[in-house]
Order: C-alpha cells, then structure tokens, then sequence
C-alpha cells in the first residue's frame, strides 16, 4: 500500500467539449485538452480565458455543463467526485494552506481522513513527502510563520502525500516574491521528469518553453492553439497567440 | 504570554477598589431590618389618619369557619402534596423579608408558618417580585400570596383572599424639608414614587388621578426618595416607619387609610377549600394567642377602631395598649435626628465592612455557585443551540434557513427581561408538572435561548469569514465537504470568533441576574439577588457592592483568558519559533515581572 502511494502509476487526463457557465456567464466554449501519461502540458493566455475554471472543472470543483472527462481514458463523470479527486492533486496560487494545523498536520490530514491510513504512517509519509520538498525541518511550525515559497512547497507536499496520479497546478508562483519563484518552478520541472501526469497553468514563458511536452494557448473559453513550445513559441498560427506573446515576452 | 500595557489600568482599578474597601471605617451595627422589633417598638395609629376612602361595608369577612377537625388536608389542591407554596417578598420587613440567616420570616410568614402548623402542612417559601405576585398566585405557581396583600376588589377579580389578619393604611414620604405636607397637595409635575402593583400604586392612580413612579420594591423607591430623585412616596405605613432610620433626610407628614377592607393571604379564586382551610387556621391561631404574640413582635400598633382579625365570630384578640407603650417610649411617628454629613452617608452606602463580613460567607455558598450554574448550563444551552442555528444559517435549503433566520429575529430583538417573564411566567405553567413549578430552569432556558441568536450569528459570520480556498483546498484533497467544514473551516471560524463568544459568555454571566425577576427560594438566589436581599434588609448599598466585586472577578480574568488563548491561536504552540523578535522580548519582561 504504502509502496503504490509512494510511486504512483501516471496516467493520461483529458477534457472533451467542455462547457461551463456561471449563470448567464458563459466561461468554458468547448474546450479540448490532453495530457498524455508522464506528460507536462502548460496551459497559458490572457487572465480571465478560463484557465483557472479548467483546471477546478478538470477535478470537478467545478461540474460541467457539458463535454467529458477522461482519467486514463475512462470517463469519471459518473464517480465520487472525491474520490476522483484523491487522485488528481491540486496546488493554488495562494497555496490555501490550514493555517490552524502545524505543517505536519496540513500534510497528514488528507491521508489520515480520506486514505485512513494510521497516525504513524501517514506521519512517516508526510515527513517523506516535506523532506522531498526540503520542508522536513518546519514541520511543527505553522503556515503563517512560513515564507510564500516554503508555504507552496509544504502545500506541493500536502498534494503529493495523496499519490495522485495528476497534478494541476494554478498559478502556482503568481503570489510569489521574484526570488522565490526559481526554487518552486524547478521543484515542478523534477516532479514532470518523475514521470508526474501534470496540467500547468502558468504566466512563466520560460518555464513553459522549457519544461513542458505541449502548450495549451487558451482565450476567451477556448482553446486557441496547441503544440510543442518550440511551435507555440516560434511559429505562432494565430494573430491572437502572436499578440498575446509580444505583450508577455 | 506577552502582557501589554492596556491590561494593567483595569488591574489596578481593581485593586485600589478593594484596598479602599479595606480601609473603610466600619459604620455603625443595627442594621437588620428584617427583626422583631417587640412590643417596646410600639408606635401610636397616627393621629392624622384620613378616613375619607374607607370602605364601610364589609361583604367579604366570613360569619364563622369550618372547625379545624373538619379540614381535609388531601383535599386543598396544593401542587406539592401536604405543603404550602407561598410566594412571598424577600425585601418588605416588618411583614415579609428574608432574614440575614436566610430565612423568609416577617410578621404575614410568621403567621402564615403558625397557620400551617395548625393544619398539618409543611411550608416552602419563594421570593417573588409584588408586581408578579398576584399573577403568580392566580397561576397556581403559588398555593398562597403573603405579602401584606390588601384585599381589594380590583385584586379579587384575580384571585380569592382569606379573613383578613391585618390592616393597612397608607404614609406620606417626603425628603426632608420638603414643602409637601399632605395628601391633597400632590399634584401633576410631581414625581411621586410607589411599588408596581400595590394598593398605593392603584391609590395614586385611581383616587388622586395622578401618574406615579412605579419601583420593583420598597427599597427603591426609598434609595430614590433619599437622593431627591422622586418628591414623594406613597408607601404602606408599617413599611415606610420600619425602612426609616434616624438620621434619614426624609419624613413621613401623612397617613390615609387604605384602599379595600384589610390585609389577607392570596389564593387561586377556585380553590375556595384552601380559603377555608386558612381560614379555619386564622381563627385557631387567635384563639390560642400566636396572632397576638406576633402581632406584637413585628407591628405593635393599635387596632383602628371596628376591625378585628379573622372571621366575624373570631374571638377578640388580647393586646397590650401600644397607644400608651408608644408614649412612653416618646416613639412618635414624625421625630427626625440630626442628619448625618454627606460624607457619612455615602461611606456608609458604599463602604459599610460590616456588611461586606455578612454579605460574603451567603455570596460564596450561595450567590456565586448559582451564578456560576445559570452562567455554565445557558452557555451549554445557547452553545449547542447556536450551533445548531449556525448550520441552519448558511444551510442552502430555505426550510432549513427561513426558521433561523425568525428566530434570530425574535431573540435578538427582545429585551432579555421580556424573554425571562415570558418564558418563565407564560411557559412556566405549562411545563409545571416536568419541572416542579420551578422557575430556576426556565430561567436558564431563557437564559440559554437567548445566548442561542447571538452565539448563531456568531459562529455564522466566523464560518462564512473563512476564504473560500480552504474549502476549496479542503474538497481538492477528497474531503467530503462535510468532513471540509467540521476538519478544516469550522475549527477557523470558531477560533476567530473566539473573543466574541467569551464576551457572550461574560454576557450571560451580568444576564443570570436577571432571573430574580421569576422567584427563587433563598438557596437558589444569585449573587445580585444576595446582595439586593441584604441591600434591602439595611438600606446601604454596599452588598450590591460587593456583589459587583464578585461578578468583576469572575469577568475580568474571562476577558484577559481570552487574550491570552486568543494569541496563542494566532501564533501556534509556544514552540520556539525566533520569527519575531519583540515577541520574545515580551514574553521575557513579563517572566520578569511574575
């Protein structure tokens, strides 16, 4: 048990056609998007394109109006969303940490309450996990006595200890001051050359041109171009992409 | 712990308050008001006595009574068998107050006790507000209302009265130097004091068509004539003759006869066999002499001329002649003493030690446990209540939210004594076989329910004050979202609202004081009924004083506990963590100053 918690199989995730509206707002047109098994796809556009929306309907934080979604190729609109859920992880631009619960308890309580594994064990996970991320060391401190970028590294930790199988990452160093958001963005890079199935949506150009496998150009709800980086960033098809790039680059 | 200098001011307010209560000079002894006074005490009928409102007819006095042989003790429909229920008042001496000891007692309890005696019964005496009394009586929370109640017409509407066993007639009370000297000279403008529900009150407003000052009890009303605060008091003779002490700023300058025939005891109208019964009891007790033993004791004083206690074939009642005791003893009703400096009165209001020795040993075994049992168990009431509140507060569904949303409404929008009365007077009734007739757990019902609308809106603002991320957070780990709001959002809100559930808590503490108004039994009384009894026994505010030094220890360290755990929340366990220096700073200089 411990040992497939520990190396999880990746698997593929995909979205079919997906749709979604807040009332009379419309924020998802169909969108497509996969990420193959082992892969990482970097998901980019203009603030307000629906990125974050993706990333919270791909879970089923947020349920679609229509479309599918498929975990290693098999629909899951039909299960437990929380279970699901244990195996898609999640991280947040603002990390939304516990801040009653020590940083070991924040790490712990998923693995406790949902995979109901002993105190002892997930107490032995949880330091594995906070020393993969170097946080081993402030384990009994509090989220607020914590930097930005240790805060998101003890919540990476807090994902990772439910073995999931994806991760998605939202905006993971946006609230980040400057010289923090290095350290987090290789931590990511060693995750997706673990083998990690990961969706990131991020601001980062240069991460998203080195480290991911495919580039997801996403505005206004849909998904506009997809490639390799070296094509969504060397040879733009679309007069939206290219203007999206001068202004970023 | 780090101390800051905000909390050290109300420290030493404290302290300097207590240190100036130690250093108070004991005032004088002879205090207790609610004594015999013997028949040395006599006072002479005033010669004033205005007789224009009596009543000549007398329909109501019974020709004789049943023998006490033929009263069947099964058959007076008491609501605890073989023992009388009487509400009474803890603060009227000479006729009804609760003794130093604890004791109901005065001249009508006396009585009412010998009375008892002759029928068989046990008798369980409640404190009770008047203006409640009657209301209480015709309830049947009550078996019998003793209290010098003069039976009046307007009151037999209500409820049915015994023979008479006393008589009253009204004074005029006036600060001293007052240009008032009669009855007929009060007038609009004025502010004239009574008691709610009295016969003066009734008087007042049905024969002077004037609009008094209604007070809860004697001793208001009296406090208040002192300090100039009302122009006149309109008070039951006896009364007003036994709260005077030589030296008052204030003068009784007029007597009139009072309204209805004589004073009796008080029974539910339909219980026409407990009348008898009395009754019966009345006249025996006249027979053998007690009436008169105790009529000498407490309220020595001539008969008015045409009245004797008892049913019309009574036997007549052997009495000293008090006219010629009170001569010779030159107790004149109107003498007044030198007036005390205003320095005096006030050591002697505030700072009497004296009364500070008798009023604590009665405040710790009774005054502060009680507190302590209302406070504790409506916390636990308005606790599980509000939560339960809360959860219906921010639930989706409509059914579930609509009825939270009008009892919030209602509760918080009530004064608490209108709560109080209503549930403890309106539901009393009801639940009178579930809680023995007594009013001590509706009180804390009340209490409870109450403390329940705020504690609601409390921990709805805390919940909903959590970002929403970390239920989000929460749900993307594979929480249920149940398991989201009791693990991760709930424990937020309710440490931040924290502070505001302790003032609440501090709340309900000042908020038990008010179950007075529903009549305790001496050992249920709290700490501000302790202090308003002994208050009322010797006129000088210093129990109430010290009953506020009671509820300030329990309040004050409340306030700063919550400080404390408030900071210890908010900065984790006091594992070493050197992010902050001034903290550690702080935390050393207090270490220091313990």
């Amino acid at each position: 048990m411990t040992d497939r918690l520990a190396h999880p199989q990746p698997v593929s995730l995909a979205g079919k056609g997906i749709h979604l509206s807040f009332g009379r707002n419309t924020v998802l047109r169909g969108i497509d998007i996969e990420a193959p098994a082992a892969n990482t796809v970097a998901v980019i556009g203009p603030s307000g394109s629906g990125k974050s929306t993706l990333l919270r309907t791909l879970n089923r934080l947020h349920e679609p109006d229509s479309g599918d979604i498929l975990l290693d190729g098999r629909s899951v609109l039909n299960d437990d969303p929380n279970r699901l859920r244990q195996r898609i992880g999640m991280v947040f631009q603002h990390f939304n940490l516990f801040p009653h619960r020590s940083v070991l308890d924040n790490v712990m309580l998923a693995p406790r309450k949902v995979n109901r594994l002993s105190a002892d064990a997930a107490r032995e996970l949880a330091l594995t996990q906070l020393d993969r991320v170097g946080m081993k060391h402030k384990a009994e401190s509090r989220p607020g006595a914590l930097s930005g970028g240790q805060q998101q590294r003890v919540a990476i930790a807090r994902a990772l200890a439910m073995a999931p199988q994806v991760m998605l990452f939202d905006e993971a160093t946006s609230a980040l001051d400057p010289e923090l958001v290095k350290g987090i963005l290789a931590l990511i890079a060693d995750l997706g050359s673990d083998g990690m199935t990961m969706l990131v949506v991020t601001h980062e150009m240069g991460f998203a041109k080195s480290t991911s496998d495919t580039v997801v150009f996403m505005d206004h709800g849909q998904v506009v171009e997809t490639g390799p980086p070296e094509q969504i960033f060397e040879a733009a098809a679309t007069e939206r992409l290219q203007r999206f790039l001068s202004q970023v680059l | 712990m780090h101390l800051n200098v905000g909390k050290l001011p109300p420290l030493i307010a404290t302290i300097l308050l207590i240190c100036s209560l130690a250093s108070a000079v004991p005032a004088a002894a002879d205090t207790n008001q609610c004594a015999p006074s013997g028949k040395d005490g006599a006072i002479a009928l005033p010669k004033k006595l205005a007789t224009a409102n009596r009543p000549h007819e007398d329909k109501y006095t019974t020709a004789d009574v049943e023998p006490l042989s033929s009263v069947d003790i099964g058959a007076l429909g008491l609501h605890t068998p073989r023992t009388l229920t009487v509400g009474t008042l803890s603060q009227a001496p000479p006729t009804s107050c609760l003794s130093p000891g604890g004791q109901y007692t005065g001249f009508d309890n006396e009585l009412l006790r010998a009375i008892a005696r002759k029928l068989g019964l046990q008798v369980v005496f409640v404190g009770t507000d008047f203006s409640g009394l009657i209301a209480q009586v015709a309830s049947r929370r009550f078996d019998v209302g003793s209290a010098s109640i003069t039976a009046t017409d307007a009151r037999r509407r209500t409820v049915g009265f015994s023979n008479g066993y006393d008589f009253g007639y009204f004074s005029l009370v006036v600060p001293s130097g007052s240009p008032i000297d009669s009855f007929d000279e009060l007038a609009p403008g004025q502010r004239i004091g009574v008691v709610q529900g009295t016969v003066e009150d009734a008087y007042v407003v049905d024969t002077l068509h004037l609009q008094p000052v209604k007070f809860p009890d004697f001793a208001t009303v009296y406090t208040s004539l002192k300090t100039h605060q009302i122009d006149a008091w309109v008070a039951p003779a006896l009364e007003a003759t036994n709260a005077m002490r030589p030296g008052d700023a204030a003068a009784i300058v007029a007597y009139t006869f009072s309204l209805g025939n004589y004073v009796a005891y008080a029974v539910a109208k339909d219980n026409q066999p407990l009348i008898a019964a009395l009754n019966s009891g009345l006249d025996a007790v006249i027979a053998d002499g007690t009436w008169s033993q105790l009529y000498t004791d407490w309220v020595p004083r001539p008969l008015p001329p045409g009245w004797e206690p008892g049913s019309k074939s009574a036997l007549t009642p052997h009495l000293p002649d008090f006219a010629v005791i009170a001569e010779r003893h030159h107790r004149a009703v109107d003498e007044t003493a030198p007036p005390k400096s205003t320095l005096t009165q006030l050591r002697d209001s505030f700072f009497d030690w004296e009364l500070y020795k008798q009023a604590i040993p009665a405040m710790l075994t009774t005054g502060l446990p009680n507190t302590l049992i209302l406070t504790v168990s409506s916390s636990v009431i308005g606790l599980a209540v509000g939560i339960a509140l809360a959860v219906a507060g921010i639930s989706r569904a409509r059914w579930l939210r609509w009825p939270a949303r009008i009892y919030t409404d209602i509760f918080r929008g009530l004064p608490e004594v209108v709560i109080i009365l209503l549930i403890g007077l309106g539901i009393g009734p009801v639940v009178g076989g579930l809680t023995n007739n007594n009013p001590y757990p509706l009180g804390i019902a009340a209490l409870g329910l109450t403390a329940a609308a705020y504690v609601g809106e409390i921990f709805r603002s805390g919940i909903q004050s959590v970002e929403s991320g970390q239920l989000e957070a929460s749900r993307a780990l594979g929480l249920s979202y149940r398991s989201s709001m009791a693990l991760v959002v709930v424990p937020q809100g309710i440490r931040r609202v924290l502070p505001a559930l302790v003032n609440q808590v501090i709340a309900l503490l000042k908020a038990s004081a008010l179950v007075y108004f529903l009549g305790l039994i001496a050992g249920q009384r709290e700490l501000f009924q302790v202090g308003r009894d002994l208050n009322a026994q010797t006129g000088s505010l210093s129990p109430l004083v010290a009953a506020g030094v009671f509820y300030l220890i329990l309040t004050i360290p409340l306030t700063h506990l919550v400080n404390f755990v408030d900071n210890r929340l908010r900065h984790g366990r006091s594992v070493a963590e050197p992010e902050n220096p001034l903290d550690r700073i702080a935390s050393t200089t207090s270490q220091e100053m313990t």
